[in-house]
């Protein structure tokens, strides 16, 4: 039983990972209807940059995370500017090819820009394990996990209670008639991307010191948050949260039981699974999903 | 009244030599070029002076072909997204490696066909859920399912070698013994040529115009009597047969199968070749897989350069130049023609008779948007 415990409690860390990740592709897809298939690598870039701003220019740590994560709104907004945008309105194939062509370009050029040997960034908080009863809890992980039950409720509050929340929400539902209420569709598409990409980025920050940073991190943590999302539901904030933490505990379970070298497999049993009976995931609405 | 049904009966079979004979001319791709294509496949590795590392990589070539092809089977005349096809090759590729391990004196072509049944019954299996999913959610599924087959590889003990992989033995055929890049290479050839008139055969009949009529919409096909859902799966299983085929000249080629052959960017390789080659052109695929060969072999000295090079490719084939490389030339005489005919309604460029191949479902059409919800 402790092991089992200890091995839900470990999965802290990653599952807030995904769940952050997830909830910036939950954010993307709620306001274009789009999978950002590119995510994983626009995430490794804001990790990269964080090394740029860290190492290569010797800005202290909070600074160099605060640049990152502004770099990966950019990021966003100019994706969503310069590509997403001419896409738009058509069938999701489309939109799938671009992300994809993204993924290549953006993964391509951060090799390109800071080659493909391992970097090291700093880890946010460190310090020793609190034991509490008969399991120890890592201080970062609980950290990510908080960060991202945070964030959940900070965007969750943003949508229900801010005018500008109630905008974003009216372009999701029904973009004509949102147009048509003075809301400006396309800064509500830019300000989605940015802040999508912006916590991905945050995502691949905080999983950066545990991984060793490449350009292609991500190829296989991108699954694990698509896991998520798809599981809590595409679109859906709580969705995010409570399925990233599942695909987290579920993973660390697989690893500590079974094999590690089996988590991408049961995770893709997972998501075919989800997909093929509950579609919309847990908290998505039931939307035109099938055939 | 009687003879209502007669004439209904007349009007459905005039429809349908209307919509054969508009197939077979849209696929009818000039034979000329066709057998000058063949003859210099086949009389290229003399002129070379049957350089090993050469004829390797044109071996590359045609697998990869072969893989394109079946990935524009899927994407191009079905719409259906494959963002894994790299574990459809790594089925067919640890298929052939472990039935020619255990089963030594089986003739090549059992060995062959084993690797494409296998995988099809693989694809079958993924395309029983997946057959149910449209768009993104699809693509997800289908992304899982690539990186979950090297992973499954890695851990299936002695029968797929675990790190190590696989030694795949040399085949015999006939007399001949496949373990040089020559007879390799035309054995590629064949399978590719073999491969390619039967993916003809199947889009020229009524399987294949079902697939097109799923592609252009999901919506009006059950309308016309078809069933979606089974039209799909159908449309996985021989995707991942031809896909399986491929995968018996990749092991023969690369003479050892292991799981980090097929990495997640292989896959991703492939879905860049068939969108820069054309979507629905089959030609266009070919070119496209020679084109990441290329690139692939170069990417040592490219680094990141090979990857964001396939990237702004996909990009520009999206954005400008919809139909991909195979459907420059015919833009490029639409161009000389006279700016008018460029300036046709966008509306009108997509769709033909059965959604004609080479004329992709035109992508920033406006006219696709009502395509697939």
């Amino acid at each position: 039983m402790t092991e089992f415990l200890q091995l839900v409690v470990s999965a802290l860390g990653f599952g807030g990972i995904y769940a952050l990740a997830a909830l910036g592709l939950n954010i993307i897809f709620k306001t274009s209807n789009v999978v950002n298939f590119a995510f994983g690598a626009m995430a490794t870039a804001v990790a990269l940059f964080v090394w740029t701003a860290h190492t290569g220019l010797g800005l202290p740590t909070g600074a160099a995370w605060v640049l990152a994560i502004l770099g990966g709104g950019a990021l966003g907004a100019l994706t969503e500017g310069g590509f997403m945008r001419r896409v738009e309105g058509t069938p999701p194939l489309v939109s799938i090819v671009m992300t994809i062509g993204l993924l290549l370009l953006v993964e391509g050029l951060a090799g390109v820009i800071w080659g493909y040997g391992p970097k090291s960034v700093p880890t946010v908080i460190s310090g020793p394990s609190i034991a509490v009863g008969p399991v120890s809890v890592d201080r970062n992980d609980l950290f990510i996990a908080g960060l991202a039950v945070a964030v959940t409720l900070a965007l969750y509050l943003f949508y229900q209670r801010t005018r500008l929340g109630l905008a974003v929400r009216a372009v999701a539902e029904d973009p004509e008639v949102a147009s048509l209420m003075g809301i400006s569709r396309r800064w509500v598409l830019g300000l989605s991307w940015a802040v999508g990409v912006a916590l991905c980025g945050a995502a691949a920050i905080l999983v950066a010191p545990a991984v060793s940073l490449t350009p292609t991190m991500m190829d296989d943590i991108a699954v694990f948050a698509f896991a998520g999302a798809v599981l809590g539901g595409l679109g859906s904030l709580w969705g995010a949260l409570v399925g990233g933490f599942a695909v987290g505990i579920l993973s660390d379970l697989i690893a500590g039981y079974v094999s590690a070298n089996l988590q991408l497999a049961v995770v893709f049993a997972l998501i075919v699974v989800v997909l093929y009976l509950r579609p919309q995931g847990l908290f998505g609405q039931a939307a035109q999903v099938r055939q | 009244m009687s003879r209502l049904p007669g004439r209904v009966a007349a009007l459905r079979s005039r429809g349908r030599r209307d919509l054969a004979a508009a197939a077979r001319s849209a696929l009818r791709v000039p034979v000329l070029v066709t057998l000058v294509v063949l003859v210099v496949a086949l009389v290229f590795p003399r002129f070379q002076g049957w350089n090993t590392t050469v004829m390797g990589l044109a071996t590359e070539a045609l697998t990869y072909g072969l893989v394109t092809m079946s990935l524009n089977l899927l994407m191009g005349y079905g719409g259906q997204v494959s963002v894994g096809q790299g574990g459809f090759l790594a089925v067919g590729a640890y298929t052939a490696a472990i039935v020619a391990t255990h089963f030594g004196g089986l003739p090549f072509i059992v060995v062959l066909l084993l690797a494409g049944l296998v995988t099809a019954a693989v694809g079958l299996l993924l395309g029983l859920p997946a057959g149910r999913l449209r768009g993104h959610y699809l693509a997800v599924a289908t992304l899982g399912f690539g990186l979950a087959v090297p992973e499954i590889a890695l851990n299936g003990g002695s029968l797929t070698g675990g790190y190590t992989g696989l030694i795949m033995p040399p085949q015999n055929l006939g007399p001949v013994t496949l373990n040089n890049p020559v007879p390799v290479y035309y054995l590629a050839l064949a399978v590719l040529v073999v491969s390619a008139a039967a993916i003809r055969g199947v889009l020229t009949s009524p399987t294949g115009r079902r697939f097109m009529a799923v592609r252009d919409s999901q919506d009006t096909a059950p309308a016309m009597g078809i069933n979606v859902g089974r039209t799909k799966v159908v449309l996985f299983t021989l995707s991942a047969f031809f896909c399986g085929l491929a995968g018996y000249v990749f092991a023969l080629n690369n003479s050892i199968v292991e799981y980090s052959s097929f990495d997640f960017s292989l896959s991703l390789f492939f879905f860049a070749a068939v969108i820069v080659g054309g979507l629905g052109s089959m030609w266009g695929s070919l070119i496209g897989a020679a084109l990441l060969v290329v690139i692939q072999q170069e990417a040592v000295s490219l680094g990141g350069f090979s990857e964001a090079i396939l990237g702004v490719a996909v990009v520009i084939a999206l954005l400008l130049v919809p139909g991909g490389l195979a459907a420059l030339p015919r833009r490029t005489r639409a161009a000389i023609a006279g700016p008018r005919i460029l300036r046709r309604p966008a509306g009108q460029t997509g769709t033909g008779p059965g959604g004609l191949p080479g004329q992709p479902p035109a992508p920033s059409s406006p006219a696709g948007a009502s395509r697939e919800g």
